[in-house]
């Protein structure tokens, strides 16, 4: 994980005189699982796509191990993609698709029913070669889809939403799958998906994108536990999100409360958004010293391990509060929040600029 | 409920028997039969098949039909195909445009899109022939394929296309390999689907079909007015029969590739099976194609142009022609003079003799479509009796641009034992059709001019005539009969008198001999009378259109027509009246005796009248006078 191996340079792309990506810059390092994630529109498949060779960027330049592979057509790229709807060729059989590619480059068959066999038992389907693709299901046309990619030999595997259009069980089953393979393998994983959980669990490094625009890049805990804006805090996992007011260094005024918090450096007096998890909300009695803000239970849905619950303080901010203790509706309730719980984010103006300030 | 659905469908299905598959059980049982008439089976045999075979021009026009069909529609699939590929890639807004650019021409009608064709390839100086009628099927048959490939296009996914891409397949490569699989189906059903348009096209391929060519279409077309050969019923057989196989294979083949599970041979195996049908097809078409490719005008001084109805000369003629002159003929067909005339005026082919009916050769010669007659270079016109060539001068005033070719009249045929059996005397007057005892019993001609001339001629009018009282008259005698009318028929009056179906009908005289012949060794005895009031004359001449360009051919020809030998030759084949009077010295002394057919033209000449062509306004006031008849 030492050398950067694909290089987006300042990438534009706008569709229709849609800016759909701008000017992105991206540099994906050797041998990580790299994840794009970020709500459909966000030009996280379109960054896919242009590295893939599958849509040419209106600006900017694409570098592969060095060499600028902007002009560079798909089928000369030296990686292969796992497309979202599988995209498998229905005129073949299993083995016929996964040695496609071979056949284009005019292996020996005998190499070709090697590498066929080996890349069967990677994804588990051995003895399957001569089904019909359609007589498979999802997950099985999946394996099809990824052993008919890494036959090749890729230096990176492309992957487009991949687990879409799997049931929740079949994913999280084709999750660990991925990890397996992607370590057996030693190649690079580009993976994009809308799923914050399928980010969290397969990646080295999560890209959260929206608008045309990277909002914050880094591993699965940084991306969970400092999300830098308000985007990346409401998009991965729930969240309190609430206006406040920085009166000065580690403290902040919520709804005419004052919390003690451990971030500085906003200036006095400053309007700021902040971030509480559901789970860092703790709730004590009302009449308990700790609390700082009081309020009504609202509901309680058991969830197995905790209880969801709602709480609403005077000023009418519902707060959502995940905990293993219960609480009655309706009854009174304090709100506690230790300080290294609070993240402190700026407020941008406008959605836009909330957009740019990260790409500082 | 599910007994009243049952019910439905079996009556569905029965009426979908009836209708659609009765009258082609119909057509194959009477290419078995033994005789030439619809209404009689006269026995088993399998001649109308060897004739089929053994017919020169009706082999010519199956190869014309099949290379026209498989050229067109593998031609069209190619273009269609490249055109649904570049259309789903299109932008929504272009993509509707252009697809409602290409609908057009579907929805059009034919004969607009055949004229359009026809038009523009007589602009660009293209000559009708050959290749102008598969460049108007390919046209014609682009839209279908487009139709047919765009929804498999579009229902494919792009992404195996991307995925061949990604698999380091060209884009070429991706095309074959993945894209054409996939939309196999679709380019298939586009290919059969042109293949069989093409197959079917009558109309475009009559407007833009050049001298001496012909597909089954035209040439069954061509043939309507003599009565099409039964020759052609066998054809028809054994193209429903082919068809049907080929259906029946392509429906249950598939499900049996797909029980054994081969999922990768099924496109092989209809490819295969595309191929081999396809293989079959032209070498049927093209074992002897030479013979329909060369028929393509050449531009041979010594090449003539001739255009005539269908069945209207003995092909032994036109060789013996040949052989005596060696000039060339180009022998080509028309069925109406309606469509000849826009081919001789438009000069989209130039043809050198032309044999157009009384009437439309007058509007010809009014219209200066015709180059007068140099007499001299047609000796052989003092054998044409005199009587006819008077008879002529009502259209052709001089004789000065036609030569009689064939003529004949209108008249009641009528069965003597029947008469007898409702005690009516034979007719000889067209008042003898009002008779009451005729309940039922009478055929009428289904065209307004024939039957108000009927009832024109009963009052002592003239069959021309332009005064309403007299139109009145005949429109109310018309209504008053229609009790005793069984039908108002096209041309079924010969079967259904060889039949027995009706005691008496209006009946061209060219029908006679054959339905005479038809009875000969039955006991049904028929009579044709010409009634005394006289009748509606007709007579077809051969004229030289101004736009020939083989002018002393075409007289070398008419000349020829004239001979003794060659007319009485032609009329044993058309068994139409001939005028030639040298040639009756010819003939068995059976058909002069034959009033029908040499009737008593002093008589003839008194009170009987050609049609003339009499303008809008008064073919209204006939035209709404027979929908009051109709319609009474």
């Amino acid at each position: 994980m030492e050398k950067s191996l694909i290089d987006l340079q300042g990438v534009s792309k706008s569709f229709d005189g849609q800016l759909v990506l701008d000017e992105l810059n991206l540099s994906i390092k050797e041998n990580s699982f790299v994840t794009l994630l970020g709500p459909s529109g966000c030009g996280k498949s379109t960054t896919l796509r242009i590295i893939g060779g599958f849509a040419k960027p209106d600006q900017g330049r694409v570098f592969f191990d060095g060499k600028d592979i902007t002009d560079v057509p798909a089928n000369k790229r030296q990686l292969n993609t796992v497309f979202q709807k599988y995209a498998l060729f229905p005129n073949m059989n299993i083995a016929e698709n996964i040695a496609f590619g071979l056949r284009i480059k005019k292996q020996s068959e005998s190499y070709i029913r090697d590498k066929v066999n080996y890349a069967l038992k990677l994804v588990n389907l051995e003895g399957m070669e001569r089904r019909d693709v359609e007589s498979l299901s999802g997950g099985q046309q999946q394996r099809v889809a990824i052993a008919r990619a890494i036959v090749n030999e890729p230096k990176v595997l492309l992957l487009d939403e991949p687990l879409s259009a799997l049931d929740r069980k079949l994913r999280q089953e084709m999750q660990y799958e991925l990890i397996r393979l992607k370590n057996e393998l030693g190649i690079t994983f580009i993976y994009v998906t809308h799923d914050q959980e399928e980010a969290m669990t397969m990646s080295d490094v999560v890209v959260v994108m929206n608008q045309g625009y990277i909002q914050q890049m880094g591993t699965p805990q940084q991306i969970y536990n400092e999300p830098e804006n308000a985007f990346v805090a409401d998009f991965i996992g729930e969240s309190n999100i609430v206006r406040g007011t920085m009166l000065e260094d580690k403290v902040v005024r919520i709804f005419g409360a004052v919390f003690h918090c451990v971030d500085s450096g906003f200036g006095t007096n400053t309007p700021v958004d902040v971030v509480i998890r559901p789970e860092d909300v703790e709730l004590v009695d009302a009449d308990d010293p700790r609390a700082i803000l009081k309020g009504k239970m609202t509901y309680s849905i058991f969830k197995g391990e905790w209880y969801e619950m709602g709480i609403q303080t005077p000023d009418g901010y519902e707060w959502l509060v995940h905990s293993t203790e219960n609480r009655e509706p309706e009854t009174e309730a304090g709100i506690y929040v230790k300080p290294y719980n609070i993240q402190i984010m700026n407020r941008p103006a406008s959605e836009d600029e909330e957009a740019m300030s990260i790409e500082e | 409920m599910g007994k009243v659905k049952r019910v439905l469908s079996d009556c569905y299905l029965a009426l979908i028997i009836l209708f659609m598959y009765a009258p082609i059980f119909t057509l194959v049982v009477l290419s078995f039969n033994e005789g030439r008439s619809r209404a009689q089976w006269s026995g088993f045999s399998l001649h109308w098949y060897e004739e089929m075979l053994a017919n020169d021009t009706i082999m010519a026009a199956l190869r014309n039909t099949l290379v026209i069909a498989l050229i067109s529609a593998f031609l069209a699939t190619v273009l269609g195909t490249m055109a649904a590929i570049a259309i789903s890639n299109m932008h929504s807004v272009s993509r509707n445009i252009i697809m409602s650019i290409t609908n057009i021409p579907m929805l059009n009608a034919d004969i607009v899109t055949g004229i359009s064709l026809m038009l523009s390839f007589i602009a660009f100086g293209i000559s009708l022939g050959f290749k102008t009628i598969l460049i108007s099927h390919i046209t014609f048959n682009i839209p279908y394929v487009i139709l047919s490939v765009l929804p498999k296009v579009r229902g494919s996914s792009k992404d195996t296309y991307e995925a061949a891409l990604d698999l380091g397949a060209t884009p070429m490569q991706a095309f074959w390999k993945v894209v054409l699989p996939e939309i196999m189906p679709g380019v298939t059903a586009g290919f059969m689907l042109a293949f069989t348009m093409s197959l079917d096209d009558f109309i475009i391929t009559h407007f833009t079909r050049g001298a001496g060519i012909d597909t089954i279409s035209t040439l069954v077309y061509s043939q309507v007015r003599k009565g099409i050969s039964p020759a052609l019923y066998a054809l028809s057989t054994v193209i429903f029969v082919t068809v049907f196989i080929v259906l029946v294979i392509g429906n249950f083949a598939p499900d049996w590739i797909r029980k054994r599970k081969h999922a990768v041979k099924k496109i092989k195996y209809l490819r295969t099976l595309m191929v081999s049908v396809l293989a079959a097809l032209s070498l049927g078409a093209c074992g002897t194609t030479e013979k329909s490719i060369e028929a393509i005008p050449t531009k041979d001084e010594n090449t003539l142009y001739v255009y005539n109805w269908g069945e209207y000369i003995d092909p032994d003629v036109i060789d013996q022609f040949e052989e005596e002159t060696g000039i060339n003929v180009v022998y080509d067909l028309f069925q109406t003079n309606e469509e000849m005339y826009p081919v001789i005026e438009a000069g989209g082919v130039l043809y050198d003799a032309v044999c157009p009916s009384d009437y439309m050769i007058k509007k010809m010669a009014q219209n200066g479509l015709l180059t007068e007659l140099d007499k001299k270079n047609i000796p052989n016109l003092k054998e044409i009796g005199t009587d006819y060539l008077k008879m002529a001068e009502q259209y052709d005033p001089g004789n000065t641009y036609s030569v009689p070719y064939v003529w004949g009249t209108v008249g009641i045929l009528y069965n003597k034992r029947m008469l007898d059996e409702l005690g009516v005397p034979y007719p000889t007057s067209w008042k003898d059709l009002w008779n009451p005892k005729l309940k039922n019993e009478i055929l009428m001609q289904d065209s307004v001019r024939d039957a108000f001339m009927v009832a024109l001629k009963k009052n002592g009018y003239s069959c021309n005539t332009k005064n309403p009282a007299e139109l009145d008259k005949a429109m109310n005698d018309l209504i008053a009969q229609k009790p005793l009318v069984q039908a108002y028929v096209v041309d079924q009056v010969r079967d259904k008198m060889i039949g027995e179906e009706a005691a008496v009908g209006v009946i061209y005289s060219g029908e006679i001999l054959y339905i005479k012949g038809e009875l000969e060794g039955t006991d049904v005895d028929v009579e044709y009378v010409i009634p005394k009031e006289g009748t509606n004359l007709w007579m077809d001449g051969w004229v030289i259109p101004k736009n020939a360009r083989h002018k002393e051919l075409a007289e070398k020809w008419i000349n020829f027509l004239c001979r003794p030998d060659v007319a009485a030759k032609n009329f044993e084949y058309i068994t139409y009246s001939t005028p030639n009077v040298g040639a009756c010295a010819l003939l068995d002394k059976s058909y002069l005796e034959n009033k029908a057919v040499f009737p008593d033209t002093k008589e003839l000449l008194k009170n009987s009248e050609f049609y003339d062509y009499m303008g809008k306004e008064v073919d209204r006031m006939y035209n709404d006078r027979w929908k009051t008849v109709k319609s009474s």
